[in-house]
């Protein structure tokens, strides 16, 4: 059996049969539930979540000055306002970058580090876990000056890549810790398998188990882009050119000491939601089943 | 193992693909990184009065704008010296000035304004220009209270750290158009303005006399309504030692002032920083708003200028105005400026009356420099115009905040504000809260007092 057919053929873990309902107790099938008792609670969350997105569309696509509850005539100067004259093309291209290398550093640390948490066993291991978990109560603002520090003997300060690292340190030990577990669910005796068919352990993880980890890795991914799109702390204190700063901060500039443009604001505001929608409405499917399943499947 | 041709092509390529797309970010990311200290030669030195001197906004993205200009021209008149220009939001300046004061990558110049002057000046971050001003073209021509103001702001050894670049002042924003539906008159006096704001309150109809801050900013708000009914003109006792803010005077007024809340006033606004306060005013159907300067611009876009004014606070039945200090704006040189004498060459360009007038107009706010407080534009902009000649013309006495007090900012902010929503709650009462807030007071005051002999 070669390996690719090993992994078809894995077992998986027939699930549990549902316990037979209690003697007198009643349970109503789905098809007696009034439709309005499911939909109506779900439209009044629906509704309250809603709300403050319509509100920022509003203001977005209202003339400035207009009192008006629908966005008519609709109007694009803010979007245009904040794009071209408030620099948000810079600042969304260095959110791009940003984003994206901290997703790929994050996700490549993460697999390395959670494959031999899985994997292996060594004297600090409980430790270690111990530590990664306490990490993330540590608050970034607590760091910053050691940080800045640092960044500055490196020559580091206004580069990107200062916040790409620190923002790839700050994501690591939960993507760790989410990656080890995802590799704890697929069988190890895929691996050994694969060793039997002649893989060294780098060549069988990236078949066997890197396929089968997808959904965590979407997962992991997808937080880590969306972690340092939004995180703001990390750019304002290491970027100090105007070109290199990022849409957290771009945002904040268009909130003044005594003023304030909301109509810039709320086009500020969608831009900087777009790319964060469109990822999750990509990756929702995998991101459920990410957290949920395990990562295993046959 | 089996692999078929076409998958491992499939592989290498993706294979290529990412080390492509790492290589790509990694080379964009890495690039261009400094030390964070910017300009060059020996750190805290004089320099040549040439090359790159790095300038931080204390209210950047809002006056990017104007600041581009003023340093357009003035690479323009000096063409040896290259500014770079920073924005920062003004809300974080003072947190990113603090981090770069302890872990380095200070700017060569910064906004520095009253309020956060304390702090920094302790910290030793800033040099004294005082010796710089006598000496240049701006001498005698600032306004001598804003540099009395950044003076006394500066940490109590006397010297000046920061040249004032413009004034703020409170002003009374009121809707015209309700006022003449109503049959009011302007909400010149205490009286009227309560008075109006009680006729104006309709709140079957979502109509209400006034809105009040109960949010971020509250204090320094309900500070000016309390001195400005109290009458009462300094924060501190004669011996300087114990405030006058639980003054019985000051707990009646407050007690008035807090009584406006949900009778006149929006329940909504238990949570209002000046951003809310100053949306619903403009988008909405209140009689009143008390702000600053800052924002008249922002009514100006959303009502035009027929349907508001902006006054001088109310004044005492007799005439007399007290107001509460707004924070003096200004240039600071700091310590670890590698190149000062460019560095101070740009705050004398900036002060200049052209500079100062340019961007106090964009501002709407009061010049530091007296030629330009002259400028034709000031008789445009109505609450400029009236808020200058209120801080020169005698009619009004300004309660100075101990701005000086590294304790200030904490006090009157996170210390207070929550306090002064249990005030408008009636959790609380105004003689407790005073009481409370003086003692915060009197403390620092004798800390600092110690410290500074």
């Amino acid at each position: 059996m070669s390996v690719k057919e090993a992994v078809k053929t894995a077992p998986v873990p027939a699930p549990a049969a549902p316990e037979p309902p209690r003697p007198g107790r009643r349970h109503r099938a789905w098809d007696e539930v009034p439709r309005w008792q499911i939909y109506l609670p779900l439209s009044v969350y629906l509704l309250f979540t809603l709300i403050p997105f319509y509100w920022i569309l509003l203001f977005s696509l209202r003339p400035a000055g207009s009192t008006s509850l629908v966005p008519w005539p609709m109007t694009f100067d803010h979007f245009e306002k904040v794009w071209t004259d408030r620099s948000f093309a810079t600042y969304f291209q260095n959110s791009v970058l940003v984003g994206l290398a901290t997703l790929v550093t994050t996700t490549l640390v993460a697999l390395a580090g959670g494959y031999a948490l899985a994997r292996f066993d060594f004297k600090i291991k409980r430790a270690f876990m111990l530590a990664l978990l306490c990490s993330q109560f540590v608050p970034g603002a607590l760091l910053l000056v050691p940080l800045f520090e640092i960044f500055a003997e490196l020559k580091m300060i206004n580069s990107l890549a200062s916040v790409v690292i620190a923002e790839t340190v700050f994501q690591l030990p939960l993507s760790m810790i989410l990656i080890s577990n995802f590799i704890k669910n697929v069988p190890y005796s895929l691996e050994e398998a694969a060793w039997v068919d002649g893989c060294n352990r780098l060549t069988a993880f990236r078949v066997v188990v890197l396929p089968l980890l997808r959904p965590g890795l979407i997962a992991v991914g997808s937080f880590a882009f969306v972690g340092s799109w939004n995180h703001f702390l990390f750019a304002l204190m290491f970027l100090n050119n105007q070109e290199k700063q990022t849409i957290p901060v771009g945002l904040n500039t268009l909130m003044g000491a005594d003023s304030v443009d909301l109509g810039a604001l709320a086009a500020g505001g969608i831009i900087a939601a777009v790319p964060v929608v469109i990822v999750f409405a990509f990756i929702q499917k995998w991101l459920v089943t990410g957290f949920s399943a395990g990562a295993v499947k046959g | 193992m089996k692999t078929s041709k076409r998958r491992t092509s499939t592989g290498a390529r993706r294979t290529t693909a990412a080390v492509a797309l790492g290589a790509v970010l990694a080379l964009t990311v890495t690039a261009c990184g400094d030390d964070g200290s910017g300009g060059s030669g020996d750190a805290g030195a004089e320099g040549s009065g040439k090359g790159k001197i790095v300038f931080w906004d204390n209210n950047g993205g809002v006056r990017t704008e104007i600041w581009k200009q003023i340093i357009a021209d003035f690479e323009k008149a000096n063409p040896d010296i290259d500014v770079e220009y920073v924005g920062i939001p003004s809300t974080d300046y003072q947190s990113k000035v603090d981090t770069a004061i302890q872990g380095g990558g200070l700017p060569d110049v910064g906004g520095v304004n009253a309020a956060m002057l304390a702090g920094f000046a302790a910290q030793n971050a800033l040099d004294p220009v005082d010796g710089r001003l006598a000496k240049s073209s701006l001498s005698g021509k600032m306004n001598k209270d804003m540099i009395t103001s950044l003076r006394a702001a500066g940490g109590g050894d006397g010297k000046l750290y920061s040249v004032p670049t413009s004034a703020n002042n409170g002003v009374l924003y009121y809707r015209t158009d309700l006022f003449k539906k109503a049959g009011l008159d302007a909400p010149t006096t205490w009286d009227k303005f309560y008075a109006a704001a009680d006729k104006l309150t309709d709140t079957r109809k979502n109509a209400f006399g006034y809105t009040i801050r109960g949010g971020t900013g509250s204090i320094a708000q309900a500070l000016d309504a309390m001195y400005g009914q109290s009458g009462i003109t300094s924060f501190w006792d004669a011996g300087g030692k114990k405030t006058t803010v639980n003054d019985p005077r000051n707990v009646a007024a407050l007690k008035k002032y807090a009584g406006l809340f949900k009778r006149v006033t929006p329940a909504a606004d238990l949570n209002n920083d000046f951003t809310k306060m100053v949306a619903q005013w403009d988008s909405g159907t209140i009689g009143m708003l008390n702000h600053n300067l800052g924002s008249y611009q922002d009514h100006v876009k959303a009502l035009g200028t027929e349907k508001f004014r902006g006054i001088p606070q109310p004044t005492l039945p007799d005439g007399k105005r007290v107001q509460v200090s707004n924070p003096t704006d200004g240039l600071g040189l700091f310590k670890t400026s590698k190149n000062k004498e460019a560095a101070w060459k740009f705050i004398e360009f900036a002060s200049s009356r052209e500079q100062n007038s340019r961007f106090n107009k964009t501002a709407g706010q009061v010049p530091s420099n007296n030629d330009a407080a002259k400028d034709a534009w000031i008789a445009e902009a109505e609450p400029t115009k009236l808020a200058a000649a209120a801080l020169t013309d005698g009619s009004t006495t300004i309660v100075q905040l101990p701005y000086y007090l590294p304790d200030w900012n904490t006090i009157s902010k996170a210390d207070n504000e929550p306090n002064f929503q249990k005030v408008l709650n009636g959790d609380l009462s105004a003689k407790a809260f005073l009481d409370t807030m003086a003692g915060q007071l009197n403390t620092a005051q004798a800390d600092w007092t110690t410290r500074n002999g």
